[in-house]
C-alpha cells in the first residue's frame, strides 16, 4: 500500500517538474527550439542593401571587392529603411581599418590579398583619400 | 520446508524475472531510447522529415585573419564586447626556424590579427578560424544534467537558456572551448550556427561578412550545396578527431601543429 502511494507521489512530482514539450525530440525542451530561432537578425545580407544602393552594389560587384558583402565593411542595420537615413553606414577607410586584411602578415601573403606595409605606402593618409573602396584602382590622384 | 517449497520460489523468481525482461524487451521496440537516436551516423540515416543536417567547412588556405567574423558575431548574437567571450575567434599560428609554435589571438582576431615574430624567424604562419563544432558526439551534451543543451533536429548544438542551471558543466567538457558562461543572462553561451538566420535561408553572419569566402555553410545531405562540393573537392579533416565528437566543422589545409 505504501509503494503504490510512494509511487503516485513520484510520479506527481516527476509530472509538475519536468517541463512542457521536454522529450518530445530527445531529452530536451522542444520548445527551446522555437526560442533559439526568434532572435533579431541584424545582418540582412547584399540584396537588401542593393534595394536601395543599387549603384554602391553596382560598382563594387563589377570589381575587386565583388567576393566581399556589404556589411563585411560597413555596420549592420537593424531596420535598414530607416536607421540607414539616421545613422549613415559610412566608413573612413583609415589605415587600421584597410589594414585588417591589407595590413602586411606573413600568414595571409600567399593568399591573394595584396600586402602592404602600409607607413611605407603612403605615410599617415587615409586609404580612401586615394582608393575608390568600391573599386580599389579607381585612383583619385 | 521440503523441496517443494524452495522449487515454488525459484519458479516464481524465473516467472517475475521473464515477464520483466519481456516487458523490457517490448518497451524498448515500442519506444527506442532518445538517447541512442541521437549520436548514430547521421548522415546515413533515411532523413524522413526532409530536414537539413547543417555543417560549414573551414578554408584555412583563405583565411586571411581580418576578423570580421568574430566582429560579425558579436553583433548579431549581442556578446559580450569583453576580449574573453567569444562564440567564434580566429587564432595566428606561427612556427619559427627553431620549431617552435606561437598561437595567438588578440581579442579573438578582432581589429586584424598582426604578426608579433619577426619575419626572419619565421617558418610558417597561417590563421584557424574556431567555433564551435557543433559534434553528432557532443561531450556537452552528455555532461549536461537537465538536457538544457542538445543536438537540435538539424544537427546543431543549441543552448535551452530559459533551462540551463548555469553550473557550467558543458564549458569543462567541451573539447574545443567553444563555450562560455554569459556574465548578463548567466547561462552558458555558444555558436548556434546562427539559428534565427539559417531557418529563413540566411547565412550565419561569420559566413556573410567573410571577405575571403573561407567559411562554407551548407546542407550536408544537399548533394549540390557549396559545403558538399567544398568536401569533394578539398581533403578535409576535423579537430581532434581522436575523441570521436563526429564534429560537422570541416578544416581544408589543416596542419598537425594546430590544437
Amino acid at each position: 500500500m505504501s509503494f503504490i502511494v510512494f509511487v503516485s507521489i513520484f510520479i506527481g512530482i516527476k509530472h509538475l517538474v519536468v517541463p512542457e514539450s521536454f522529450g518530445e525530440y530527445g531529452h530536451y525542451r522542444a520548445k527551446s527550439l522555437n526560442d533559439n530561432k526568434e532572435r533579431i537578425q541584424y545582418y540582412k545580407g547584399e540584396e537588401k542593401c542593393a534595394s536601395c544602393h543599387q549603384e554602391a552594389f553596382d560598382l563594387k560587384d563589377s570589381d575587386l571587392h565583388s567576393e566581399i558583402s556589404c556589411e563585411a565593411c560597413h555596420p549592420p542595420m537593424i531596420n535598414a529603411n530607416t536607421d540607414c537615413e539616421v545613422n549613415p553606414p559610412i566608413i573612413k577607410g583609415t589605415i587600421e581599418f584597410c589594414g585588417q586584411c591589407h595590413a602586411m602578415n606573413l600568414g595571409r601573403l600567399k593568399k591573394g590579398v595584396p600586402q602592404l606595409v602600409i607607413e611605407e605606402h603612403k605615410g599617415d593618409q587615409n586609404c580612401i583619400e586615394c582608393h575608390n573602396p568600391h573599386a580599389p584602382w579607381e585612383l583619385t590622384e | 520446508m521440503g523441496t517443494n517449497g524452495v522449487n515454488k520460489n525459484r519458479r516464481n523468481l524465473f516467472q517475475t524475472s521473464a515477464a520483466l525482461l519481456g516487458g523490457a524487451i517490448a518497451g524498448t521496440l515500442l519506444k527506442p531510447l532518445e538517447i541512442f537516436s541521437q549520436t548514430s551516423e547521421e548522415t546515413q540515416e533515411p532523413n524522413k522529415d526532409n530536414l537539413p543536417l547543417w555543417g560549414m567547412g573551414v578554408d584555412i588556405e583563405k583565411c586571411v585573419g581580418c576578423g570580421k567574423c568574430a566582429e560579425a558575431c558579436k553583433i548579431e548574437n549581442n556578446v559580450p564586447k569583453e576580449p574573453f567571450y567569444f562564440r567564434t575567434w580566429v587564432e595566428q599560428y606561427t612556427v619559427k626556424n627553431d620549431g617552435e609554435v606561437k598561437i595567438e589571438s588578440p581579442n579573438g582576431g578582432i581589429g586584424g590579427l598582426k604578426q608579433s615574430v619577426p619575419d626572419d624567424d619565421i617558418f610558417k604562419s597561417f590563421m584557424v578560424p574556431k567555433l564551435c563544432n557543433h559534434c553528432s558526439n557532443a561531450p556537452c551534451v552528455q555532461a549536461c544534467p537537465v538536457g538544457a543543451t542538445y543536438v537540435s533536429p538539424e544537427g546543431v548544438v543549441l543552448v535551452d537558456e530559459a533551462y540551463c542551471i548555469g553550473c557550467s558543466y558543458c564549458i569543462q567538457a567541451c573539447p574545443y572551448g567553444a563555450r562560455f558562461m554569459n556574465p548578463f543572462t548567466k547561462v552558458a553561451d555558444k555558436c548556434t550556427f546562427c539559428y534565427h538566420r539559417i531557418k529563413d535561408g540566411l547565412q550565419p553572419a561569420c559566413v556573410e561578412v567573410c571577405p575571403t569566402d573561407a567559411r562554407i555553410f551548407g546542407d550536408l545531405r544537399d548533394k549540390k550545396s557549396d559545403l558538399v562540393k567544398f568536401l569533394q573537392k578539398n581533403p578535409t579533416e576535423v579537430l581532434k578527431p581522436h575523441l570521436n565528437t563526429k564534429s560537422r566543422v570541416f578544416y581544408n589545409g589543416l596542419s598537425s601543429e594546430v590544437r
